[in-house]
Formats: C-alpha cells, sequence, structure tokens
C-alpha cells in the first residue's frame, strides 16, 4: 500500500451510534465509522471483540439469529438499511458476503456460481447464465483451474479453490459491496497469498469489507483499517497509520503484540 | 418346586459373598492391605461363580428337559392307534398334559391317560432331579472358587474378567435374536416351499390357503400371495401419501420458521402422536375414521366399503406423521449452518434457501426417514388388523376392503386352525416381510450413515 | 492476475423488475410456511379427534346404572340367579306370556347375582324378606339411560284424557289434537311407503321395456311367452301405482280416521294415572292403546306423552322395558353410581360386569419380566459395546444388527417367541413369561441404543482421571462412566418400556389374545395385557364395550404419560451438558 493517504471515495456506509445486544450480553457499543467505496477496509482486533458481529450488521445477516437485536442508524447510500421498507434479501444481494469457512453448496461448481444470478432473475437466458459464471469465475481467478469441470461437485476443490469458488459466487449476484469475514483463516499459506491478491484487485471495484485476524494481511490489503476491542471500535484510520502512528493505547498494545 | 430352588440359588450367591468376603478378611488377619485384592471382590467372585453355575444349571437344564420330554410324550403315544398325522399326534400330548396338569383336554380316552401318566411321572423325575443337580452345581462352584481364597489371589482381575465375558455375552445376544428370528421363520418357510412351488406363492393371483385343507396339504393354485402384496403397497401407498407431505412440511416450518416458542409446543405434540400404541389408532381407524370415511362417501355418492384401504392408510399415516417429521427435522438440523449463511449471504429469502440448498443437501437424510416409514407401514400390524380386511381382494381401489400381509399372518396364527397347517403360510409370510422390510432397513441406515459422514 | 470484467450496476437489485420479482420471491416465502402451518394444523387435528373421540367414549365408563327394588334373600342362599328372577317378578308382577317376563329378566345383569355373591362372602349382605336392595342393570337397559338409542322425547297433553276400555285394547280420547305428532308420523311412514312402492313400480316398468324391444326378434312360443310377461308386469305395476295412490291419499286426507303405528316407526307412550301405555292406532284426537305399566290406581286426570324416535325394531330395548325403565326412573329407582367395578373386575363377555383388573396384572407381570431381562442385558451390551469392544467388524456388525434389530415389524418378533419360545424351550402358551421374553427382545435394541448415547456422553476425562487414580477399566467403568451415565440410560428403559406396554401384535402371535378371566398369579399363568384387552374389547360385537374399550385405552394412555413425564423428569433433573 501506500505511504500516503489514499483518495477518500465517497462513503459507501455511514455509521452512527449502532449498538448490538445477544440476549445479556452487550456486543457492540455506540461505534460511528463511515466505509468507502471502490477501496478495501479492515476490521482487526482480538477475538471476540465484535468485529464479526459488526460486519454481519451491514448487511443485516444478524436477523437470521433470533437472540440478536441492532438498535443505531446504518445508512448505505444515505438509505437506512434497518428502515421498516427495507428488505433485507434485496439488502444482501447488494452487500454479499464471503464466510469464514469456505462454505460451498453440495452442488456442481456452476451451480455454486449460477445460484445468486438464478434467484435474482440476472441472466435473461443460458447464454447470459454462462457467461455471468464465466466472467465471475474469472474475476475470481479460478476459471482456469476448473473451465474443464464445471459440473463436478464444488465441495471436491481445495480449500482455497472453494473460497474462491466462494468469492465467485459472491460477485456472480453482482453486488456494490462485499463483506468477508476472515476469508482466510481456514486456508494455507499459498492459498491465503491467492486469496489476498484477488481482494485487493475487487478494491479496485468493489467497497470491500474485510475481517481479519492477521494484522500483516490488514496491512498488505487494506487501505483503512479499524480497530475493535471490546466491542468497541478505537481506533479508525488509514492502515498505515494504524500501524505505524496509533494514538490510542490498546491499539499500540494490539499492534505491538502485547496481547490479542 | 423350581421357582424354589431359584430362590435358594438367590440365597446362595448372597450367603456365598459375605462367607468369602469374611473369610478373605481372616486370611487376611487383620492387615487388608496383605491381600492382592480387596475383600469384596473375593466375595464378589465366588458369588458370580455360585451364580453361573446355579442359574446356568437350572436354565438349561429346564430348556433341554422341556424338549425332551415332549420327544418322550410322542413315543408313549401306544402304537395301538395306527398311524397318525403329525397334527393329530400334537393333540393326543397337548390333551395328555392338560390332564396330567388337571385343566380341561379336548378329549379323554386311553391313550390322552397313557401320555398324561407319562407325563406326570417324567415332570417328577425331572423336577427332583433338576433341583438337586442345580443345588449341586451351586455348592460345588462355592467350594471350588472359595478354595482358591489367599492372600495372593488376583481375586479382583478375575471377577473383572468374568463381568467382561458377561458383557461381551450380554452384546452377542441381539445377534442371537437375529439368529433365532431367520432361523425359525427359514425353517417353516423352506418347509412350506417343499410342497409348494414358490413361483405359485409369489406370483399366484388367488390367497385362500386353508379352504380345503386336509391334514396338511395345501393346493398350490390358492396360496398366491399377490393380493396379500398389493393390498399392503396399496396401504403403505396412502399411509406415504399422508406422512410424507404433512411429516416434511412440519419439519421445515420447525427447523426454519418456527419461534423456540412455537417448537416447544409443536415438538411435544408430535412426540405424542408418536407414543400412541397403535392399537389405539387401531381402534381410532375402525371406529371414526371407517365409518366417518363411509358416511362422507354415501352423500356423495361413492362407495365407500367400512373396511376400505383408506380409512386404514389416513391413519397408519397419521401414525407415521412424527417419524418422518422428526427423522427429517434432525437430518435438516443437521444441514451446516454454514451452508444456510452462504444462500442468505447472497441474497436468498428462507424459502429459496430451504429448497435449493437444504433439501437436496439433506436429501439422503430424508430419503432414508422415508423408507423407515415404508418399512414401518409395511410391518404394522395393528392398524390394518382392525380396520382392514380380512378377504384377498385384488384391487387398486383405495374404497374397497384390501387385506395385507400382517393381517394374514395374524389371522393364520389366531384363527381356528391346527396351529401346524397355518404355520407354513403364516411364517413364510413373516419371512418376506422380514426380508422386505430388512431391504429397506439396510438401504435406509446405509443412507443415513453416509450423510452424517458428510458433515461430520 | 484477475480482470475485473464487471462493474456492479447499481440498479440491478433496486430497479422496478427487480422489485417485482422480489415480491414473487416473497410470496413463494409465505406459501412455504402457509403449507408448514397447514401440515401442523392437520397432524394437531388428527391428535385432537383422536383424543377427544376416546375419551368422550371413556368418560361414560365412570357410572354404572341400578335398579333399586325389594328382594327375599334367605341366610343361607346361595342361587342369587334366582333370588334376582323372584325379585323381578315379584316387582313386575304384570308382566304376562314369555316375552314379557324375558324381557323383565333382560333389564338385570348377571352382575347383579355377582354383587350379592360377593357380599355374601364377605358377610355383608343384608338379608331377610322384602329387603330392599340395588340390582345391576343390563349393558342395554344402561345404554338406554345414557341416551344412546336416543332420549325420550316428552310432549305436554293440551287436552284433557277419557280412557274407556274397548276389549284388551284402551280408547283414548283428547280434547285437543294431542295425537297430532303421532299422525304426522304415520303419515311420513306412508308417504315413504308409498314412495317405495313407485320405486318398485318403475323397475317393472324397466322389465317391460326390456322385453319390449325383444319382442321384434322373437317368434313362435317365444314371443308368446314374453307377451304374457310383459302383461304380468304391467299388472303388477298397476297393482303398486294403486297402492300408492291409495296410501297417498291416506297421507293427504285431512281426517283419514285411525291409523296405525307400527313398530317399524317411532314408538309413542302415554303416561296416565300412573300407569304407562304404547299408542298402537292414532287419529288426531282419539287414540288405541296398549297397557304396558297398569295405572297404580291414582286418579289425577294429569296426562302427558313421551316418543321414541328410534323404531322399536332398531334397539334391543324393546318398549315394554322402556315402559318399565321410564316408569321406575320417574319414581327415582334408578340411579346412576360410579364405577369401581371397571377396576377391580376382570374380562368377561358380558360388558357391564368387564373390568381391566385382570389386564393390568397381566401387564404388570410381563413388563417386570421385560425390564429384569431388557435393563440389565441392554446396559450390559451398551457396555461391552461402548467401553470395552475392539473397533473392528465384528463390534461393526453387532451395531448393524442393533440398528437392524431396531427396525424390524413387531409381528417378526411374534413369530420368533411363538417358534423359539413356545414350541422349542415349552413356555407356557399366552403366559406374561412368553410376553416379557418376546418384548425385552423387542425393547433390547432402544435401550441398547440409548444407553450407548448416554454412555458416549460422559466425557473422556472422567475416564482418564479415574484410570489414572489406578482404577482399573472394569472400576472406572463401573464406579465412574455408568453412574454418570445412569439418568440417560433409564431416560431410554422408561421410553423402551412404554413402548412394549403399548405393544399388542407380538403378543397376539404368543396367544395373549385368548379370553381370560382369572387375574395371573405369577408370569407363568395364563394372562392377558391392556393394549391386548383393548383390541379384544375393540373386536366385541356388544355396543356396550365400546366406552370401555375407550376408557381401557385412556388407562393406558395415562400410563404411558406417566411413563413419559418421569423420563422428561429425569432428564430435565439430570441432564449434565460437559
Amino acid at each position: 500500500m501506500t505511504e500516503s493517504n489514499p483518495p477518500l471515495p465517497r462513503a459507501k456506509f455511514q455509521c452512527r451510534g449502532v449498538n448490538v445486544h445477544y440476549a445479556t450480553t452487550h456486543a457492540i457499543k455506540d461505534n460511528d465509522i463511515d466505509i468507502y467505496d471502490k477501496s478495501v477496509t479492515s476490521f482487526i482486533g482480538p477475538s471476540g471483540c465484535g468485529k464479526s458481529t459488526f460486519l454481519r450488521c451491514l448487511n443485516r445477516m444478524n436477523d437470521t439469529i433470533e437472540i440478536c437485536r441492532v438498535t443505531g442508524d446504518i445508512r448505505l447510500d444515505d438509505v437506512d438499511i434497518y428502515g421498516s421498507d427495507i428488505d433485507p434479501v434485496q439488502l444482501r444481494a447488494r452487500v454479499g458476503m464471503v464466510f469464514q469457512k469456505p462454505n460451498p453448496f453440495p452442488k456442481s461448481i456452476f451451480d455454486n456460481v449460477a445460484y445468486g444470478p438464478r434467484i435474482h432473475g440476472l441472466a435473461e437466458n443460458r447464454a447470459d447464465l454462462d457467461a455471468m459464471v464465466e466472467s465471475s469465475l474469472r474475476s475470481a481467478g479460478l476459471w482456469d483451474e476448473v473451465k474443464d469441470r464445471l459440473s463436478s461437485s464444488g465441495t471436491g476443490l481445495s480449500g482455497g479453490q472453494q473460497q474462491r469458488l466462494c468469492i465467485a459466487r459472491a460477485i456472480a449476484t453482482q453486488p456494490e459491496v462485499l463483506l468477508m469475514d476472515e476469508p482466510c483463516s481456514a486456508l494455507d499459506p499459498i492459498a491465503t497469498e491467492i486469496v489476498e491478491e484477488l481482494i485487493s484487485s475487487l478494491g479496485e471495484t468493489y467497497c470491500v469489507v474485510i475481517v481479519t485476524h492477521s494484522m500483516q494481511q490488514a496491512n498488505r490489503i487494506s487501505e483503512r483499517t479499524a480497530f475493535f476491542h471490546l466491542g468497541e471500535l478505537v481506533e479508525y484510520e488509514t492502515t498505515h497509520n494504524i500501524f505505524n502512528t496509533p494514538k490510542d493505547d490498546r491499539t499500540i498494545g494490539y499492534v505491538s503484540g502485547r496481547f490479542g | 418346586m423350581l421357582s424354589w430352588v431359584a430362590l435358594i440359588v438367590v440365597l446362595m450367591i448372597a450367603g456365598s459373598f459375605f462367607a468369602s468376603q469374611q473369610r478373605a478378611r481372616g486370611v487376611a488377619q487383620g492387615d487388608l492391605a496383605a491381600l492382592h485384592s480387596r475383600p469384596a471382590y473375593h466375595g464378589a467372585y465366588t458369588a458370580l461363580w455360585v451364580a453361573i453355575a446355579g442359574f446356568g444349571v437350572l436354565v438349561l437344564g429346564l430348556l433341554l428337559s422341556n424338549i425332551a420330554i415332549r420327544s418322550a410324550l410322542f413315543a408313549a403315544i401306544p402304537d395301538s392307534l395306527g398311524p397318525l398325522s403329525q397334527i393329530e399326534r400334537d393333540l393326543i400330548v397337548s390333551d395328555g398334559v392338560a390332564i396330567a396338569s388337571g385343566e380341561v383336554a379336548s378329549r379323554s380316552d386311553a391313550a390322552r391317560e397313557a401320555v398324561g401318566a407319562r407325563y406326570g411321572t417324567l415332570m417328577m423325575v425331572r423336577n427332583v432331579g433338576l433341583a438337586l443337580l442345580t443345588l449341586g452345581a451351586a455348592a460345588f462352584a462355592y467350594m471350588r472358587s472359595s478354595a482358591q481364597i489367599s492372600l495372593p489371589f488376583r481375586a479382583r482381575n478375575r471377577t473383572e474378567k468374568i463381568v467382561q465375558v458377561l458383557l461381551m455375552v450380554s452384546a452377542a445376544i441381539a445377534i442371537l435374536t437375529t439368529i433365532g428370528i431367520v432361523a425359525s421363520l427359514l425353517g417353516q418357510t423352506l418347509a412350506f416351499f417343499s410342497d409348494i412351488p414358490i413361483t405359485k406363492f409369489l406370483f399366484g393371483t388367488l390367497w385362500s390357503p386353508l379352504s380345503g385343507v386336509h391334514s396338511g396339504s395345501m393346493d398350490p393354485d390358492k396360496v398366491g400371495a399377490i393380493p396379500l402384496f398389493a393390498g399392503t403397497l396399496l396401504i403403505t401407498f396412502i399411509a406415504m401419501l399422508v406422512a410424507v407431505p404433512v411429516g416434511l412440511f412440519a419439519a421445515i416450518f420447525l427447523s426454519d420458521f418456527a419461534s423456540q416458542r412455537a417448537r416447544s409446543i409443536i415438538k411435544p405434540m408430535l412426540e405424542i402422536l408418536a407414543g400412541i400404541p397403535t392399537v389405539v389408532y387401531g381402534f381410532f381407524a375402525a371406529i371414526t375414521v371407517a365409518p366417518f370415511l363411509r358416511d362422507t362417501g354415501a352423500a356423495v355418492g361413492l362407495t365407500i366399503s367400512s373396511e376400505s384401504a383408506l380409512a386404514a392408510g389416513i391413519v397408519m399415516g397419521i401414525m407415521i406423521i412424527p417419524f418422518i417429521s422428526s427423522l427429517s427435522d434432525d437430518v435438516i438440523n443437521a444441514v451446516p449452518q454454514s451452508l444456510r449463511d452462504g444462500s442468505y449471504g447472497l441474497g436468498a429469502t428462507k424459502a429459496e434457501t430451504i429448497r435449493k440448498v437444504i433439501l437436496p443437501a439433506a436429501l439422503p437424510g430424508i430419503v432414508s426417514a422415508v423408507l423407515l416409514g415404508v418399512s414401518r407401514a409395511i410391518g404394522e400390524t395393528m392398524i390394518v388388523v382392525m380396520a382392514a380386511g380380512q378377504g384377498a381382494n385384488l384391487t387398486a381401489n383405495p374404497f374397497e376392503a384390501v387385506t395385507t400381509v400382517t393381517v394374514q399372518i395374524v389371522a393364520l396364527i389366531t384363527g381356528d386352525t391346527e396351529a401346524a397347517t397355518a404355520a407354513g403360510p403364516a411364517f413364510t409370510l413373516g419371512f418376506t416381510l422380514f426380508c422386505v422390510t430388512l431391504i429397506f432397513n439396510v438401504i435406509a441406515l446405509r443412507l443415513v450413515r453416509k450423510y452424517q459422514e458428510s458433515y461430520d | 492476475m484477475t480482470e475485473i470484467s464487471m462493474t456492479p450496476a447499481p440498479s440491478i437489485h433496486t430497479g422496478e423488475a427487480a422489485k417485482a420479482r422480489l415480491k414473487k420471491r416473497h410470496n413463494a416465502e409465505k406459501r412455504l410456511r402457509a403449507y408448514g402451518i397447514i401440515a401442523i394444523s392437520l397432524a394437531a387435528l388428527a391428535l385432537m379427534a383422536l383424543l377427544y373421540n376416546i375419551f368422550a367414549r371413556a368418560v361414560n365408563v365412570r357410572t354404572e346404572h341400578y335398579i333399586t327394588i325389594a328382594a327375599d334373600i334367605a341366610e343361607d342362599e346361595n342361587d342369587f340367579l334366582k333370588v334376582v328372577k323372584s325379585a323381578a317378578k315379584e316387582a313386575f308382577p304384570f308382566a304376562s306370556g314369555r316375552t314379557q317376563r324375558r324381557q323383565v329378566y333382560g333389564l338385570f345383569s348377571d352382575g347383579a347375582a355377582d354383587d350379592m355373591r360377593n357380599a355374601a362372602g364377605a358377610g355383608t349382605l343384608e338379608t331377610g324378606e322384602s329387603v330392599e336392595r340395588r340390582f345391576l342393570l343390563s349393558d342395554d337397559v344402561d345404554l338406554y339411560l345414557r341416551g344412546t338409542f336416543g332420549a325420550p322425547e316428552e310432549r305436554d297433553a293440551q287436552g284433557s284424557l277419557t280412557v274407556t276400555e274397548d276389549g284388551k285394547k284402551i280408547l283414548l280420547e283428547s280434547t285437543a289434537a294431542d295425537f297430532n305428532a303421532a299422525v304426522g308420523v304415520v303419515k311420513a311412514g306412508l308417504a315413504a311407503q308409498a314412495e317405495r312402492l313407485r320405486e318398485e313400480a318403475g323397475r317393472q316398468t324397466a322389465g317391460v321395456d326390456a322385453l319390449t324391444t325383444r319382442l321384434p326378434s322373437l317368434e313362435g312360443p317365444e314371443l308368446e311367452d314374453t307377451k304374457a310377461q310383459i302383461e304380468g308386469f304391467q299388472a303388477k305395476r298397476a297393482q303398486l301405482l294403486a297402492q300408492a295412490d291409495a296410501l297417498d291419499a291416506t297421507v293427504t286426507a285431512q281426517d283419514s280416521g285411525r291409523m296405525k303405528l307400527t313398530n317399524r316407526m317411532p314408538s309413542f307412550f302415554v303416561r296416565a294415572n300412573g300407569g304407562i301405555l304404547k299408542l298402537t292406532e292414532v287419529s288426531n284426537t282419539t287414540a288405541l292403546a296398549k297397557p304396558l305399566v297398569p295405572s297404580d290406581g291414582t286418579q289425577t286426570g294429569a296426562w302427558s306423552l313421551f316418543s321414541l324416535d328410534r323404531p322399536e325394531t332398531g334397539r334391543p330395548v324393546k318398549d315394554f322395558q322402556v315402559a318399565l325403565i321410564e316408569n321406575l326412573r320417574a319414581k327415582d329407582r334408578i340411579e346412576a353410581v360410579t364405577n369401581w367395578r371397571f377396576f377391580t373386575s376382570s374380562d368377561s363377555t358380558q360388558p357391564e360386569i368387564a373390568g381391566i383388573y385382570g389386564a393390568l396384572i397381566g401387564s404388570m407381570w410381563t413388563m417386570l419380566v421385560t425390564f429384569s431381562l431388557a435393563f440389565p442385558i441392554g446396559v450390559m451390551a451398551a457396555i461391552y459395546l461402548e467401553e470395552f469392544a475392539p473397533r473392528n467388524r465384528w463390534t461393526d456388525f453387532i451395531e448393524v444388527n442393533i440398528n437392524n434389530l431396531a427396525a424390524v415389524p413387531s409381528i417378526v418378533f411374534g413369530l420368533l417367541g411363538l417358534a423359539v419360545f413356545l414350541h422349542f424351550f415349552g413356555v407356557p402358551r399366552s403366559s406374561p413369561l412368553a410376553g416379557g421374553l418376546v418384548l425385552a427382545l423387542m425393547t433390547l435394541p432402544t435401550i441398547i441404543i440409548a444407553s450407548r448415547a448416554s454412555i458416549r456422553a460422559v466425557p473422556p476425562s472422567i475416564r482418564s482421571a479415574a484410570l489414572g487414580l489406578g482404577a482399573s477399566k472394569v472400576q472406572t467403568t463401573f464406579h465412574h462412566v455408568l453412574p454418570l451415565a445412569m439418568p440417560g440410560i433409564l431416560t431410554g428403559t422408561i421410553i423402551g418400556m412404554a413402548q412394549a406396554l403399548g405393544e399388542t401384535a407380538p403378543l397376539l402371535m404368543i396367544g395373549m389374545v385368548a379370553f381370560i378371566t382369572a387375574v395371573p398369579e405369577g408370569v407363568t399363568d395364563s394372562a392377558t395385557v391392556l393394549p391386548v384387552q383393548v383390541f379384544n374389547w375393540a373386536n366385541a360385537s356388544e355396543r356396550a364395550f365400546d366406552m370401555r374399550t375407550a376408557a381401557a385405552i385412556a388407562v393406558l394412555l395415562g400410563f404411558l404419560v406417566v411413563m413419559n413425564m418421569l423420563a422428561i423428569i429425569l432428564r430435565k433433573r439430570f441432564e449434565r451438558r460437559w
């Protein structure tokens, strides 16, 4: 990443006073953050700091958990995504998600990628769909590896390939934002490197938000980094500043490896 | 008399435990640490041997002597009666036994009196002999094992060895049961097919095995089981038509739509449905559902028999609903949350997630649940005995009465016909039933095992 | 390494087309949800219907009906059937002829004599002349009193009644049209009869038509025969139609005189002067009647009518018996008493004295045998398979075996019991021992599977801790693992026992279906069990067995509920999450 501050694109997400409760636990405490388009933003912090929870607020994945309650104001392109007229299904089509553990459906590679276009009716015809699948797989850098076996099962791929398949699947839905919840934590170093490169390049087109355990990874791929601790957003800065001139004591402790 | 013997053996077991424990204490002379095993193990070792010897001899003796006495009684039938059929010989023996034990015999004559007298003496000898043998064996076991008590005797290890053997024997009973089932069914089945060609049984369309039976020989043209198979199939089909959609939709609702509160009401309700004995379902079918269907049919101009396949099938379907729903609920819940998340994360609705991701993933498990349900429906007895017909009627019309394999087994075994005559077709039907359900079960269990492995 | 070929178009998920599509998709979701709700409602409805049908019938068993009359009971009486007969004769001296006398005796149950015999045995029988005593009524009367054959419909009389004897019959004349309802019934009956005659005439016409079409193809004697046949049909038809017309004329006539009430029509009774009469011929204001219960001499002048909709031929309780019962009911001589008999007596061919005591004891013995075999063997097998068995093909085979046995139809276990226990080993037929053995084999897989799951749930750390302290493997298992697994094992065992308690089919195979009135005193006596009792009663033809079947089911379900509650409590109370 560059040493100087990158030019700020417009804020895709504006979050103000976000709180999350699980039954009796206060998981996210009054956080404010702006997330910018066409860039990669990292959430870092020790385990259980709420970074994944916060990520799941951005496409309302927390709705599927019965005991979870989200309050505050999260705006996507100036529209409150928790508003009563917002359909979470539509929202999730715009804000795609990739998970920690690769979770390809037990279907063929083609069907995995075509899943989003099919349910959202994005393809006019079969040729259209074929084109979408191909371009998504190309974007995810998987096309050359799987083009000869599109009809074999997605679960038969290696871990890194599976994760790239999941990314391709997310891209195929044509989202505006890509949320990634520790996408490399289940992968070996070589696969990690490939996926990291992919994420960096995706940041040129999409608004990418990535939760990561690894500070090196955040340093390598993201323009901006947010540090969470015990449900609190401690510091949010350009990646360069977070790692080189952190202001908060907790951030200093974490990035210098004293805890976490 | 023998129950007293059993009681004495129990007392001997308890006595030998305490005696040996005491004896071990005596050997140790106050220094218990000098013993390799604690006194209780010496006691347990002796008691176990006494129990094995006493009860082993008693049970084995009972079984063997019963068999021996039976053959002796057949031998006691006077030759002067001339050649007799097996059925007549059975009858003479059972009457003789009845006379000897003061019960009512169907007929009383010299031959039966003779058999009765013979039975009396044999039982007397058996009881006294077995009592002496049992007590002797127990006493011998006590003396042998308590003589071993000494400081270095490894009573604990020996006891544990015995316990382990007993545990293994217990586990082997499952296999013995299967062997028993196969052997008892197969024996009669083979005997049945020695008289009747198997093709006549499997492909004949006329079932009336006991009509015109003279001394055990059947008309091969009247043992065609096709009407029974067809009837069983028809009722099973109706049952699955009810149970599969209702059970599956209920499972889907429970796993992905119902709130915690709704689940806590619906699950126990389904469990109650599962816990109701089949005889109760049979009563419900016969006294409520069948008349209701008949009257409803009459109101719209349909002739529905009061023993229609429809009534039995519907009630059987109700019985199987909880079976399908709980097994499907299990497999649907076993689909990892990550797959659901993946689908929701792409903006799929719940319905799309269920239809396109969860159901295909859970399919092997659901198929296995359905197969187990089918196997259950095929083998279900009480509902069809009480609500389906007796007449072997070859039809696909659900409004008519049909009969099933299980109904015919019950009719043959509990009917008035001589047991030896009815056993042939009954056990052959039983064996067919066992084989068919076994195939379904094996396939279903394979599927579910594979399914579990794929998500472990 | 990658090329970005797609730029997200912001409107693709928010445009009009997407919105329309989204609506469809949400509707599909609502449909799926609705299917789920429908499925669960159907299951709930079935359960409700089943339980309602059983309990609505079962509640009838809570009472039985008695009649109080005087009887002469000698000090050393032993023929109590005769006592009942003579008391009945005494109470209804006016019953004349064999039919009426038989109907009088038919009011009483054999249980009436049994009760006296039991009381005499216990020394509590009150003896002497004209002792007022409660006598148990027969099942049919009991059903009548419950309104099974329709409740009598009371009709107040409007006019005043003049009674004149007319030979054997009695002529009733009212000042108002009090017999209107009866006339209506007769007319409806006649109209229905006319309808039937016309249908019959229609069939004759069809016959004529069929024969007429054949005429051209016939010749010679055949032709003549057919013509004669046709004429025969036509004559018959004319006759039928004439009869029907005559009936219709009677029905429509303003005053058609007195008309006959047959026993295929509803019955009408008149209460007057303490007696009961049955109407046989009626017009609007007059009627001929047959006395059933003679007047007791009171001359109040007040009178009333009552009717039973169901014709006499359609019910086991005849008009004479109805008159006797209604007469005594009006005098408070008939009462409903709490029915303990159902719980204290055994099976009987007579429903009113049949009970479940014998079956309960039989079930108890059977369960005792089942438990004492299945529990230890099941737990020991589970311990072996979980703790001691090497993981090899042999144990795999046992495991597959157990899973398969759990799904083998229960009737097959019955055949096994018949062939092995009864025929080979000579276990007594229809004994709790035979039943218990079969049910034990059936329950074993359930107990083994539950026990294994429970033993597996005990964390390995507990085993390591015990082994680390120098305990042997057997000690570890029996001192540490088994006690911790016990709640789960017991829960599984109770559920298995509950299944066994409700099991019927295999017991039919080993002869437990036999009719047994004696209470079993041990595991080798002939016995029946509760579910088999249910089956036997459900097959019985007497209608009064219906409610007893339902009540026996209610008792069975009661036991199952208690057992399952116990299992749930055990699970809740001792459930441990490791």
